[in-house]
């Protein structure tokens, strides 16, 4: 049955059909717009759909609906919402992408919450039906929006926060409010008194000191660190410095320690200085290691030293782009520390040249390993 | 006149059918010309799993008909016939007590023994010879790192056949260079994963020289059942021999010859894939082949020595014909060497599979090499493509790889 109430959405879906297929036409299929009307489409189909199933909340009052309320409503937030929401989608279409969808989500959401309001009073002339029928058309996703909103509100605070303060302080942040959380929670499940107001004052004077924080962390902007790695990316190989001394970027955060096992091909160590090579299954050292073409081989270096060193991959030359132009080609570890190790993984898609072999050196130290692609 | 009742028609029918099937089973294990047969074991790593066999088999099997027995005289005996239910008992103490025990205890006797083997296989200390074994769609590659005290100074690189000297400790480090596939030759060890990324490492050892077959034994993609290998094992004279052979110096067809002209044909056709090792061009340069630039794995056989293997293609097809690859498999141990290391002679060849394979590759074997269908493969075959070459070609080339000993 057609009620009064889906008329309405049912309208609202043919025109957000309507309008997402001529912008299709018109303006863009594949920009934001062609997304937020046939977005508008989709939504007021589900809520058509909810209306006619639900007769407009009451079958037996469906007559009776027809009959306004003639009582003064309570004053609704939803309007207020909804301007905000325009005034953010128009301050977003002139500044940022993301203030832009934000405003759209509020402007969408405050523009159903308020339809959905307004068909609830006019529904009947009972006042407590018509809440009835409201909560039972929308109820259901209320919670759940709200509850979303404010926990990304609340994550998104925290991480300000966290990105703000050094890495131990983050820690002990972390901790502090875990256990808070922890014990706060153990509290109200034992004690179901404390479930009251004042509950609810810790949590709005909680959720206050947390906006003020986050807003405090993100004016003062993220750690040193953060801001620097944002700038340059460490582990580009276009930053890889292959020589002795400590690069300016590379060897931040070296790891000591290698997980990685099943891979190895062979083991490079440096010990009094020198290099040596073992390959995996072979008890002693080698002069040279065979490693398979257009495969991709890991080979272990291990420092036994206690200068710093890195394994340094010298695999010849290679044209640059379509040019002729050579430059060479190699890779390396970050400077390893006394008993660690690292991995470093190659893939040589052609053969070893005799005359310009591939080698393994480490800076500072004496002796090469020959590196054989048959 | 007697008539058969439907059921008893039925019940015949079903038992003559499973009294066949298991009759054909039973059969097919006295096969006698059976190369991976996985109990034949003729290395010390595959007696190793043999005599876990012998003693897992027997205990498996009495278990298995102990209780098919007694679950199948339950079936009979309480079938319904339309009777009361039967009395329903539990909590006999002794019966639980038993029936936990006796299962625990085989599988304690039973996990000791296989726990044993499968450390004793995993053992590398006793390794005195290493192979780097790579796998890709649908062929092997074996490359032997430079080894001073096994005779090899320079790396060797094979395919398709590998050769190892018998009674030596051998450790293949195995791995992948596209999908997963498995390493399996019964005779000498069981099977091991092949994988992208990892080195997976298998002994291998043969008591004495002879061929052992094996096949992959990971479904890898179309011609998965195409993808076999064979382990050639030669005595440690022998072994130097075939080392100091695939060391050698490559020696150019004489000018004016055949072969000469198939040398050219290769160098046009097919060295843009397969490497031979000091193959050189008309301006003295050495051609390095580029795979990677052509074939999806990044890689294709090299054939530098090609006419020393009796297979190619993946172990595939016999490079040699019917009555010389009796000669090498049906040879005795101490003959096997010598006619091994003989290799493909003129006489020998297989040309016909040699030349059907050189006319059109993907229609002996199935691969992805059809140049209209490699969208996936970003333009890189998985597999030799149909060069279209003509007879006057495949003559020349023919000519040509005979010399590649």
């Amino acid at each position: 049955m057609i009620t009064p109430g889906s008329k309405y959405f049912l309208g609202l879906t043919g025109l957000g059909l309507v309008s997402a297929v001529l912008y299709c036409f018109l303006v863009n299929p594949s920009d934001l717009g062609a997304y937020a009307l046939f977005g508008l489409f989709i939504s007021a189909a589900l809520i058509a759909g909810f209306s006619i199933f639900t007769s407009d909340g009451d079958t037996d009052s469906v007559a009776e609906a027809v009959e306004a309320n003639t009582e003064t409503t309570a004053p609704s937030f939803w309007p207020i919402v909804f301007a905000l929401g325009g005034a953010l989608t128009l301050l977003g279409i002139a500044t940022n992408e993301i203030v832009f969808v934000l405003g759209l989500a509020v402007l969408v959401g405050g523009a159903v919450e308020w339809v959905i309001d307004d068909w609830a009073e006019k529904a009947s002339a009972d006042t407590e039906f018509n809440s009835f029928v409201r909560h039972r058309a929308i109820g259901a996703l209320d919670y759940p929006g709200i509850a979303a909103v404010v926990l990304g509100v609340v994550a998104f605070l925290f991480s300000r926060i966290m990105l703000t303060v050094s890495k131990d302080e983050a820690s002990i942040i972390f901790i502090i409010v875990s256990a808070l959380i922890f014990v706060t929670g153990i509290l109200l499940a034992a004690k179901p008194a404390l479930r009251g107001k004042s509950t609810a004052i810790i949590s709005v004077v909680g959720v206050l000191v947390l906006a003020v924080a986050g807003i405090a962390s993100a004016l003062n902007g993220e750690r040193k660190e953060l801001v620097k790695y944002a700038k340059e990316d460490p582990y580009s190989i276009s930053h890889r410095e292959c020589g002795k001394e400590a690069g300016e970027h590379y060897d931040h955060e070296a790891n000591g320690s290698v997980s990685l096992r099943s891979g190895v091909v062979a083991t490079i160590f440096v010990e009094d200085g020198k290099i040596r090579a073992q390959e995996v299954g072979l008890k002693r050292d080698v002069q040279a290691i065979t490693i398979p073409r257009s495969n991709s081989t890991t080979i272990l270096f291990r420092n036994l030293d206690s200068e710093e060193y890195r394994l340094v991959a010298n695999l010849g030359e290679a044209k640059v782009g379509t040019t002729d132009v050579m430059e060479k080609v190699g890779t390396c570890t970050q400077l390893t520390g006394k008993n660690e190790e690292q991995a470093l993984t190659v893939t040589i898609p052609k053969p070893s040249n005799p005359e310009a072999p591939y080698t393994l050196t480490v800076p500072g130290a004496t002796g090469e390993i020959k590196v054989v692609v048959p | 006149m007697d008539t058969v009742s439907p059921v008893k028609s039925l019940t015949r029918r079903i038992s003559t059918t499973v009294a066949g099937v298991a009759g054909a089973v039973v059969l097919a294990g006295c096969a006698q010309n059976a190369p991976q047969d996985t109990w034949k074991p003729k290395g010390d790593n595959a007696q190793m799993i043999y005599s876990l066999d012998k003693l897992v088999f027997p205990i498996a099997g009495i278990v298995g008909v102990l209780v098919s027995a007694l679950a199948g005289y339950i079936f009979v005996k309480f079938r319904d016939k339309g009777q009361a239910i039967p009395a329903q008992s539990h909590g006999k103490p002794i019966v639980e007590i038993v029936l936990t025990i006796v299962p625990a205890l085989i599988l304690t006797v039973v996990g000791v023994f296989t726990f044993r083997t499968i450390m004793d296989l995993a053992e590398t200390q006793d390794t005195e010879m290493i192979i780097n074994v790579t796998g890709q769609q649908w062929w092997w590659e074996y490359d032997y790192p430079a080894q001073a005290d096994q005779g090899i100074t320079q790396p060797i690189i094979t395919s398709g056949q590998l050769v190892i000297p018998e009674d030596t400790n051998v450790l293949l480090r195995e791995t992948s260079r596209d999908v997963i596939h498995s390493f399996w030759i019964p005779a000498l060890n069981g099977k091991k994963d092949a994988v992208p990324g990892r080195i997976h490492l298998l002994r291998m050892q043969a008591d004495q020289p002879g061929i052992y077959a094996g096949q992959c034994t990971e479904f890898c993609g179309l011609s998965h059942a195409n993808m076999r290998m064979e382990a050639i094992a030669l005595s440690k004279e022998d072994f130097a021999k075939w080392v100091a052979n695939q060391q050698k110096a490559y020696t150019p067809p004489a000018e004016g010859t055949l072969a000469k002209e198939g040398e050219t044909t290769f160098i046009n056709q097919c060295s843009r894939c397969h490497q031979v090792n000091g193959i050189k061009d008309a301006n003295g340069k050495a051609i390095i082949s580029a795979p990677d630039e052509n074939v999806y794995s990044g890689a294709a056989p090299n054939l530098t020595t090609l006419m020393t293997r009796n297979t190619f293609a993946g172990a595939m097809f016999d490079l040699v014909n019917q009555k010389c690859r009796a000669d090498v498999w049906d040879a005795k141990s101490e003959e096997f060497g010598a006619k091994y290391l003989a290799g493909v002679s003129e006489d020998c060849l297989n040309e016909k599979n040699l030349r059907a394979w050189l006319r059109n590759a993907p229609a002996m074997k199935p691969m992805y090499a059809d140049p209209a269908k490699l969208e996936k493969t970003n333009g890189l075959y998985r597999g030799m493509p149909n060069l279209g070459l003509t007879e006057d070609d495949i003559d020349k080339l023919v000519a040509y790889l005979l010399t590649l000993k």
